[in-house]
């Protein structure tokens, strides 16, 4: 597809492209057959694909539990969760049932479901419209989680989900759906699909990160390289299967490790980070491992409030330029 | 479609007894371990309803579902291994006494979390039929189950999308020590409360397999011909304890279990009602002994899977091969 395009439009081309060249996949959720979506994510697509795209009673534990027996009958459904926080809904079904039917029944049966669901502050949603929860899916057996940062990846990676034989947690990024703009162009994937992607190269710092924050860590690092601080930002992309290789070639070059998460930061995933970092990469670090995450509180309402919690690139930038003087 | 003779009912549910009894011994002498939900005394409701499916229709089942294995054709020796945790079993041990799948005779699984097979079974019979094929689901639940969410909302997307589902709720009176009585009402409110969900709700005793293979054969059929769910409750009772070694003295009459057996037992009243004489009923039981006593040993003769295997089949051969190059 030629021509920027949005994050939602990405994400909406995706479904399109699988729908159309798949005929197991189904697409369900709350609010996306009528109104096409509370993010324009599936607009249109029901009038394309008659009985495809279907609305589901708000009953997210029934949704999921159905797209696992649809997909044990040899459909590829993709569930819409409409907002991250409403996830906890579904949790039985997920983290019981489809993280670990392949392992109780001896691999008689896949479970190839994709769970789409945007979280992200910054839309002025309050606390329970907002919370990163991408975490705890990654500390589960059996689980695939996706975090997509540009318009490309939304496109690539959900639709590599789609065909992926595992379940996928596929995290959207609400703050960028109309924000982010650029191209799909050719496949993301590197080496293997769940590579992660050195989005700016640099000599100083490595700086770790996904979803929405790789934007707030390449504009932090754009102010730092006016400094003299040559920041490497690396997109995870993926937080479960997290690509220790890149990162383990990154810090050998840069010698410093930061991480940068939306999640809180205590117990989130930036904690393994650093534990798999310390442990395994303890002679290539020049300085302490930071991270740089939300405190421990829910996401506010008010705008005020919520850029208080919210790392941005400021917070970036001074975690950095202190990590820079070791 | 070739109906189940009122014979094999009779002997589906003395399999089930005699695997039921067989596997409490293999516990008692200390061969298998671990947890263990007897499903004796629910023999027609396993029976009766799976009876009257055919090969390629679908069960779901609950953490109570060795008799559902059973009738849905699923190899006794298979499932002890699976038991004992050997190689033979469904899935090497990794699962266990709550976790049999047999995905060749439709047996898509039992569920330890209670009622969360049920929109699996909706899911998979609402996809099959998607894919052209014509077959139902059947869904194991007890009352423990019908307080679960999960169970009003799958009913609830039933009636939404239509799905050629039978929610099947053995009404044991026991959630755990929660007598039903209390969070339901009397036998039947079960039924009267699956009926507001706009589907044909039913309630059967459940110590007749006949009645109960009567009716589940007209809703199989209802359900087959129209695509849309319905539920039965069958009352049943839950002779053994909650699991092998739970305290039920604490919350129950001791030897109620029992005394019901003598007035209710399922099996008791096939061979009355059939009928068998006593000399013909002892044949057939100890030929089904015979059979599950062979199927044991074939069982006990499996091996123990190699511990390196408990880290495996998480997660896609493909998945877990990159994973192990690139050191997840």
């Amino acid at each position: 597809m030629a021509g920027e395009v949005k994050y939602a439009e990405a994400i909406r081309q995706a479904l399109a492209d699988e729908l159309s060249s798949d005929p197991r996949v189904v697409v369900m959720g709350q609010e996306i057959e009528a109104l096409g979506g509370v993010f324009t994510a599936t607009q249109g697509l029901a009038e394309r694909f008659e009985g495809r795209v279907l609305d589901t009673p708000l009953a997210e534990s029934a949704t999921v539990g159905w797209a696992i027996g649809a997909a044990m009958a040899g459909l590829r459904p993709v569930v819409e969760i409409m907002f991250m926080d409403f996830i906890t809904t579904a949790m039985d079904q997920i983290v019981n049932g489809a993280a670990k039917l392949r392992y109780m029944s001896g691999g008689q049966v896949a479970v190839p479901i994709v769970i789409r669901t945007p979280s992200d502050a910054g839309t002025g949603h309050g606390p329970q419209h907002s919370q990163h929860l991408e975490t705890w899916f990654a500390h589960v057996p059996g689980l695939v989680v996706a975090m997509p940062s540009t318009v490309a990846d939304a496109y690539w990676m959900l639709r590599h989900s789609i065909q992926d034989d595992n379940p996928v947690v596929f995290v959207e990024s609400k703050y960028l759906y109309f924000r982010e703009s650029g191209e799909i162009g050719a496949s993301t994937a590197a080496d293997h699909p769940y590579a992660a992607r050195i989005a700016r190269r640099g000599r100083s710092v490595t700086v770790v990160t996904a979803g929405r924050m790789v934007a707030e860590s390449l504009a932090a690092a754009e102010s730092l390289a006016a400094e003299g601080v040559d920041c490497e930002v690396v997109d995870l992309r993926f937080i479960w299967p997290y690509d220790r290789e890149t990162l383990a070639e990154s810090v050998e070059r840069t010698n410093r490790l930061i991480v940068v998460h939306e999640a809180v930061g205590d117990f989130g995933w930036g904690g393994e980070i650093c534990s798999w970092a310390a442990s395994e990469l303890f002679y290539s670090l020049d300085a302490p491992i930071r991270r740089v995450a939300a405190p421990r509180a829910p996401i506010p309402f008010a705008s005020h409030l919520e850029s208080a919690v919210v790392p941005d690139r400021s917070a970036i930038e001074s975690a950095v330029r202190d990590l820079a003087r070791h | 479609m070739t109906p189940t003779s009122r014979l094999e009912l009779y002997e589906t549910m003395v399999r089930i007894r005699e695997l039921e009894t067989s596997v409490e011994s293999l516990h008692y002498s200390g061969r298998m371990h671990g947890s263990f939900h007897s499903s004796m005394g629910q023999e027609a409701a396993a029976a009766g309803v799976t009876g009257c499916l055919r090969p390629a229709d679908l069960v779901t089942s609950t953490h109570r579902g060795h008799g559902h294995a059973i009738a849905k054709g699923m190899s006794p020796t298979t499932i002890v291994a699976e038991l004992l945790g050997l190689q033979p079993g469904s899935s090497g041990g990794k699962g266990g006494s709550m976790h049999l799948h047999d995905i060749a005779c439709g047996f898509l699984g039992e569920n330890a979390i209670v009622a969360g097979g049920v929109p699996w079974a909706a899911g998979a019979a609402w996809a099959s039929r998607r894919l052209g094929k014509d077959l139902v689901a059947v869904s194991f639940v007890g009352d423990g189950g019908a307080a679960q969410g999960v169970l009003a909302e799958t009913l609830r997307m039933a009636r939404t999308f239509g799905t050629p589902l039978l929610v099947a709720c053995e009404n044991n009176h026991l959630a755990h020590s929660m007598p039903s009585e209390r969070t339901f009402g009397e036998p039947g409110s079960i039924a009267a409360w699956a009926a507001g969900f706009g589907m044909r709700a039913e309630y059967v005793a459940g110590d007749d397999v006949f009645a109960v293979h009567r009716l589940a054969t007209e809703m199989i059929d209802e359900v087959r011909a129209s695509g849309r769910a319905a539920f039965v409750e069958i009352e049943v009772w839950r002779v053994r304890a909650h699991s092998l070694n739970d305290p039920d003295y604490r919350y129950l009459p001791k030897d109620l279990g029992k005394s019901y057996l003598q007035t209710h037992d399922p099996i008791a009243n096939a061979e009355r009602d059939l009928p068998l004489t006593d000399a013909e009923a002892a044949t057939i039981r100890e030929r089904i002994a015979g059979e599950i006593a062979e199927a044991i040993d074939a069982a006990l003769e499996g091996q123990a899977a190699p511990a390196r295997l408990a880290t495996t089949g998480v997660y896609s051969e493909a998945f877990e091969q990159e994973g192990r190059r690139r050191g997840w």
